[in-house]
């Protein structure tokens, strides 16, 4: 957790970041519709909770707490104190990343929220291996409209969770269910029908490269919808437009001509350009800078509030997990260490969690 | 069990699986030639990008074939003062072996290896999974049309591969040892019908011709497609798969043009 400490994007200072979070359009005014906290609210909750935790005497951790946090020589001074202050602060700052997610989502409540709806996808007791074991006992619930966050050290199987899911690998044993139904065993064409419905976003974006980011989105409106021509370019503008893209701009252009960020927003827009009711992210904000960042963590969460997706994101970025998340699932030597709240996952004493916070 | 002895026994599970995985894509690959949905926009780009634009290449090595070929037999018969048999060996040359193989082997350099090279990118960067995840079999979309492709287009290639390598004979035969054009191309036509005809009109020797270029299209894109779509580790990987295509391509086209050969010869004779 070092790196995230003293030396770290947190360098771009605490002013800087909340004024980006009321720049990107896709947060305050939709909220303030249904009568959740504007992105005026947001900061200065924010703001509260960072001179809250200045009172406590602890300085931020995780990436925003800029350049006058050199943790690493508290420690060395009074290692054990330290360490616990260190804990504290994490798990303070965690839940108020929580706290925002919450507020952006327009959720209340907090602690006891009970997940809702009916069960969209459940892996029960999954086993699968190749080589070696990669996934023993998987148990995982995802319930309408939540979105559940995988997290874990790298390669530990969670993008093959997906891959599950999509049914584009098939475990050994254990069952797969989409809406109660076992995918495992679902013949080619029908698997084809529940991928329909769903949505995959991959870590690359994995635009084709032969195609315009228009033949890109309206890729899987050809392939599986009657529309004519013009329907289907009104529905790829609407899906740019969603993504924050401008349709004009970009829909003659070619993957390659985009940046990382935009590839990301285009994948969003194909992964739910047939109206998905499920989408997987395989590590969305992989390789990109805090701010873009920022800007695709809150598109997954407009997602979510605003068409109720049903969602399963892969992620190493613990802050965006904590802001996006209904659920946290830690997936640690082949197993599900962790199931639960963010909140229960930061205010958790098990020594590996605690470790994976970055508070040992 | 001796380590050698379970690390022999992976390798050979490994390339009994292969050559199974080889033969399954071929399946599939043909099977949805007759399958709907029909990617005819991708079966003409993949015309273009295998058959048109392979025309440069193989009209130069077919003619430099055609005038070499004449060139040396030419110093051979001219020994004899046989050099009027100028055109009935170029023909027979060029017809029944060099245009298919050289055809199929400039072809697998070329396409062989852009087939793989493409294809393994799109494995490695997700691409080919994408389209499984948006609910479209690669087999279908990629495989077929790049196959159907090459088997039209390939036979093409080799009879314009034929034809100017026996123009190239026909220069150096006029130019450099004085037999007259229609003379020469007189002797092409001899040594065609020699061979006899099948089904009365196609003679025996383009029957021989124009199976190999098809069968040869098979194993160039079948080959590529496979190699293609099983790449694993990045861009380093890419490039084993083209370096393999093009190997793996090359020497099937050698050795099953022995083969079909002694086939053809033993079913249509001479």
């Amino acid at each position: 957790m070092s790196e995230n400490g003293g030396d770290d994007p947190g360098k771009t200072g605490k002013t800087e970041a909340p004024k980006d979070e009321d720049s990107v359009p896709a947060g305050g005014g939709t909220e303030s519709a249904k009568g959740a906290p504007s992105a005026e609210e947001l900061r200065r909750r924010k703001d509260d909770e960072k001179r809250r935790l200045a009172d406590k005497g602890v300085k931020p951790v995780l990436g925003r707490g800029g350049p006058q946090a050199p943790f690493r020589r508290q420690v060395d001074q009074e290692p054990k104190q330290r360490s616990l202050e260190v804990r504290e602060a994490i798990r303070d700052e965690l839940e108020a990343e929580r706290k925002e997610g919450e507020a952006e989502r327009g959720e209340k409540g907090g602690k006891g929220k009970k997940p809702r709806g009916r069960d969209i996808i459940r892996l029960e007791n999954v086993f699968l291996k190749f080589d070696e074991p990669i996934l023993e006992d998987i148990s995982l619930v995802a319930r309408d409209g939540e979105t559940i966050v995988i997290v874990g050290e790298s390669g530990t199987g969670k993008s093959t969770m997906l891959r599950l899911i999509l049914r584009l690998l098939i475990p050994d044993s254990g069952k797969v269910l989409i809406d109660d139904r076992d995918i495992s065993h679902l013949s080619f064409d029908e698997a084809l029908e529940v991928r329909e419905r769903m949505g995959m976003v991959f870590q690359g974006a994995a635009l084709f490269d032969s195609m315009t980011v228009f033949e890109n989105v309206a890729y899987p409106l050809r392939e599986h919808t009657e529309l004519t021509e013009d329907e289907i370019e009104a529905r790829v503008k609407e899906k740019l437009e969603f993504v924050d893209l401008e349709p004009d701009r970009v829909m003659e252009q070619l993957p390659a001509e985009l940046s990382g960020g935009m590839k990301k927003r285009v994948g969003i827009a194909r992964g739910m350009a047939n109206n998905a009711e499920i989408m997987l992210y395989d590590e969305p904000t992989s390789g990109l800078d805090p701010l873009t960042t920022g800007t695709i963590t809150r598109l997954i969460m407009k997602l979510q509030r605003e068409l109720n997706v049903t969602s399963i994101v892969v992620s190493h970025d613990i802050r965006s997990a904590f802001r996006m998340a209904t659920r946290i699932a830690l997936l640690a030597e082949r197993h599900i260490k962790f199931f639960g709240t963010p909140e229960d996952m930061a205010a958790s004493e098990d020594k590996y969690i605690r470790d994976f916070l970055g508070g040992s | 069990m001796p380590a050698f002895v379970s690390r022999l026994n992976a390798v050979a599970k490994d390339w009994v699986l292969g050559i199974q995985e080889y033969f399954t894509l071929a399946y599939k690959a043909l099977r949805f030639i007759f399958a709907r949905p029909f990617y005819g926009q991708d079966l003409v780009q993949q015309m273009d990008a295998i058959g048109v634009q392979s025309l440069g290449i193989v009209l130069l090595t077919g003619f430099f074939t055609g005038m070499v070929l004449a060139l040396q037999s030419a110093v051979q018969l001219q020994t004899f003062g046989a050099t009027m048999y100028i055109g009935r060996l170029v023909s027979a040359s060029m017809i029944r072996e060099l245009g298919p193989v050289l055809a199929g082997l400039m072809v697998a350099g070329r396409v062989g290896s852009g087939i793989a090279a493409q294809l393994g990118s799109m494995k490695v960067t997700e691409q080919i999974d994408a389209l499984n995840t948006l609910g479209t079999d690669p087999i279908k979309k990629l495989v077929t049309p790049r196959v159907l492709a090459s088997l039209i287009m390939l036979p093409v290639l080799t009879v314009i591969n034929d034809l100017v390598g026996i123009l190239g004979g026909n220069i150096i035969a006029n130019r450099m040892f004085g037999l007259p054009t229609s003379f020469y191309w007189r002797t092409v036509w001899e040594q065609m019908a020699a061979d006899g005809f099948t089904l009365r009109y196609i003679p025996n020797d383009f029957l021989q011709g124009l199976t190999k270029p098809f069968v040869f299209g098979g194993i160039i894109s079948i080959t590529a497609c496979y190699y293609g779509l099983n790449t694993t580790g990045g861009t380093e990987g890419v490039g084993q798969s083209t370096t393999r295509t093009v190997v793996a391509a090359s020497i099937a086209i050698l050795i099953v043009d022995y083969f079909l050969t002694q086939l053809l010869l033993s079913v249509v004779g001479t």
